[in-house]
């Protein structure tokens, strides 16, 4: 084991953490945000023609959703490599830890 | 023509249902940590598929159609609340907990807060909620048995009780997990198929989540013309708060369900629990994109083939739902000819009658049928692996016998699984409320309860024993009593319903953790740590107020 510098440790949870905040903004605009103004986002959408708000109820908010899921793994794991984590490892790690318990 | 249907529909059940017990016999579990736990080597992809046929129950598959089309725009609550509160999971909790490694949630409230009694609150939660959930499963497992089987109901319930039985009790999680891999395959096929049919029928169109917006404004231009409110108009069926403690308690709920979080205890990693809440979203969002599609498109069929023809020429599938009591008509103003009003509709037959309705072929009715059972009995058998797991893990051996060997743990784990089972199966044959409703109270316990619980648990090092005991307890009283109280129409608050009671379960355990905490003895310095080191991965250690790194 090998200490790592405190300010290294810091950055990389607050990079994670910093995602994380990001990502729940935007869940937050999409759903309950978008919810709240219905009665005036009545507008039509073009090509798909629903209205905007249940357009947004019933695809566009649920879109959002997983394209963020995938964005989030994708970012942490490229945040893991720049910190130099190895997934092998990882996987040693945790399976020793379930099974001395 | 009946007979030739009742033999298809029973062929593909039979047929999905040896697939099932196939795979459930060859993956049969030998060790513990199998049972429970699937040895944690599921990849993603696959663990995604299972979280998925583990969530979609029949309340999704059977009943969620049906109310989007009843609802209108308000229906979409429960859409946006059960895919939105993945992203709470897999951001906040998830993968947290895989680091923490233990094999059941009651078990991580139990060490992480250092409290016995936390421990047996939490595994008598998990059994309370998964118990009220699967009385709903199986319920709607005997309506579709029922119904194509044309047998009754309550024999419907019971040959769902003696499947679920056998394959959860002698599979484990791992032939879970394969079974329900196959489970997720058969019901979205089963789903996308009338969809599919209905576009081309309908727009001429073969992808339905591109050509129903068009329908939507057309049914709101119907509705205008019939003088009734248009289809997409937003609250027409309760206020903007019920939408939103509706959509909030589902989310929260699906962030604290016992038997979803411990899908993500079967993977190999932090960044596998990541990647599994990803695609489990993408397999369940594939159902719940067209599940908006299916409401308008069978709307627009009753509108356009039913509504506004006379009473005595109806198609001929009407027939058979009179007689089910799910459907009713009635000529109020005698004029001999049907409408929208006049016209009762239950919105738990909508999915099961509408290839009926259009005219699809007994091939895909009898796929409906099979791929409801295959919605129902993965659910079903998901939540009692979580009842068992609660009851032989965090009671009994946790509490009770510390002593007990492997093999006595596995006995107690199935005969729960048998008892509880049988228990829910007898309570089913005349279930307490609508399946919907009683889907809606159990995560409404779990937003209470749980979600405050891990939440803390896992963000807030100063929470403590104390906290979370009174936390849960108050969380679980204020959502019971409001449910209560709303039920019976006495209080409401904003007008917010018995099925969004779960904001002020959730909101009342967080205020109690919160205030005990700080009141009460601090968290030792371990403890404390631990929590700490649930923000970094695997290799990164925090101890002594230091992050090490562990090379192997």
């Amino acid at each position: 084991m090998k200490k790592i510098d405190k300010a290294m440790a810091d950055a990389y949870s607050r990079e994670k953490n910093k995602y994380i905040v990001i990502f729940l903004s935007i869940w937050l605009v999409v759903s309950f945000g978008v919810v709240l103004f219905a009665e005036s986002l009545q507008f039509q959408v073009p090509v798909l023609g629903f209205p905007f708000h249940y357009f947004m109820g019933a695809q566009g908010s649920i879109l959002t959703f997983i394209i963020l899921l995938f964005i989030n793994a994708k970012v942490s794991d490229r945040i893991d490599q720049k910190y130099g984590i190895d997934e092998e490892a990882n996987e040693q790690l945790s399976y020793g830890k379930t099974a001395d318990h | 023509m009946e007979n030739v249907q009742f033999l298809v529909s029973l062929g593909l059940i039979l047929l999905t249902f040896a697939i099932y017990i196939g795979i459930a016999i060859y993956n049969k579990a030998r060790q513990t940590s199998d049972f429970y736990v699937a040895g944690r080597g599921i990849p993603p992809a696959f663990n995604g598929m299972a979280i998925g046929a583990d969530w979609m129950s029949a309340a999704s598959f059977i009943g969620m159609a049906g109310t989007v089309m009843l609802l209108g725009y308000d229906g979409l609550a429960y859409i946006m609340g059960w895919t939105g509160g993945y992203l709470l999971l897999t951001f906040l909790l998830a993968p947290q907990l895989r680091k923490y490694g233990r094999y059941t949630v009651p078990e991580f409230i139990g060490d992480r807060y250092r409290s016995h009694t936390a421990r047996v609150i939490a595994a008598v939660c998990t059994i309370i909620i998964s118990f009220t959930y699967s009385i709903g499963q199986l319920s709607g497992s005997g309506v579709v048995i029922g119904r194509l089987l044309e047998v009754d109901a309550k024999v419907g319930t019971l040959i769902g009780v003696v499947l679920i039985a056998f394959y959860a009790a002698f599979g484990g999680m791992k032939g879970i997990t394969w079974t329900q891999v196959a489970q997720y395959i058969i019901l979205i096929i089963a789903y996308l198929i009338p969809v599919i049919f209905m576009s081309l029928q309908i727009t001429n169109n073969p992808l339905p989540w591109v050509s129903y917006g068009q329908v939507v404004s057309e049914l709101g231009e119907i509705d205008r013309q019939l003088g009734l409110s248009e289809y997409f108009a937003p609250f027409e069926n309760g206020s903007k708060w019920q939408f939103m403690a509706l959509m909030f308690t589902l989310m929260a709920g699906t962030a604290g369900l016992p038997h979803v979080i411990v899908r993500f205890y079967t993977v190999s990693t932090m960044k596998a629990a990541r990647w599994s809440g990803a695609w489990a979203l993408l397999f369940i969002g594939l159902l719940y994109l067209s599940a908006p599609a299916y409401a308008a498109f069978s709307r627009f069929i009753l509108m356009r083939n039913v509504v506004g023809q006379p009473i005595d020429e109806l198609p001929a599938w009407t027939e058979t739902w009179i007689n089910t009591n799910l459907l009713q008509i009635a000529d109020h103003n005698g004029d001999g000819i049907l409408q929208w009003d006049e016209l009762m509709i239950s919105n738990d037959i909508v999915v099961m009658a509408t290839p009926e309705i259009a005219n699809l072929g007994i091939f895909v009715i009898g796929l409906m049928a099979a791929g409801a059972m295959a919605a129902a009995l993965s659910t079903a058998g998901g939540l009692m692996i979580s009842i068992s797991s609660s009851f032989a893990h965090d009671i009994y051996y946790r509490v009770l016998r510390p002593n007990a060997s492997d093999k006595n743990r596995l006995a107690v784990g199935r005969i729960t699984i048998v008892a509880a089972t049988v228990l829910a199966g007898l309570i089913a044959l005349n279930p307490p409320g609508v399946i919907t409703q009683i889907v809606a109270w159990a995560f409404a316990l779990a937003s209470g309860t749980f979600f405050p619980a891990l939440l803390l648990g896992v963000w807030w090092k100063r929470a403590n024993g104390p906290g979370v005991i009174s936390g849960m307890l108050v969380g679980l009283f204020v959502t019971l009593s409001y449910i209560f109280a709303a039920q019976s129409g006495s209080f409401m608050i904003a007008g917010i319903q018995d099925t969004g009671a779960g904001v002020f379960g959730a909101a009342a355990a967080i205020i109690t953790i919160v205030v005990v905490s700080l009141r009460t003895k601090a968290p030792t310095q371990k403890v404390q740590e631990e929590v700490v080191d649930l923000r970094y991965p695997e290799q990164m250690t925090y101890k002594d107020g230091d992050v090490w790194m562990n090379n192997k």
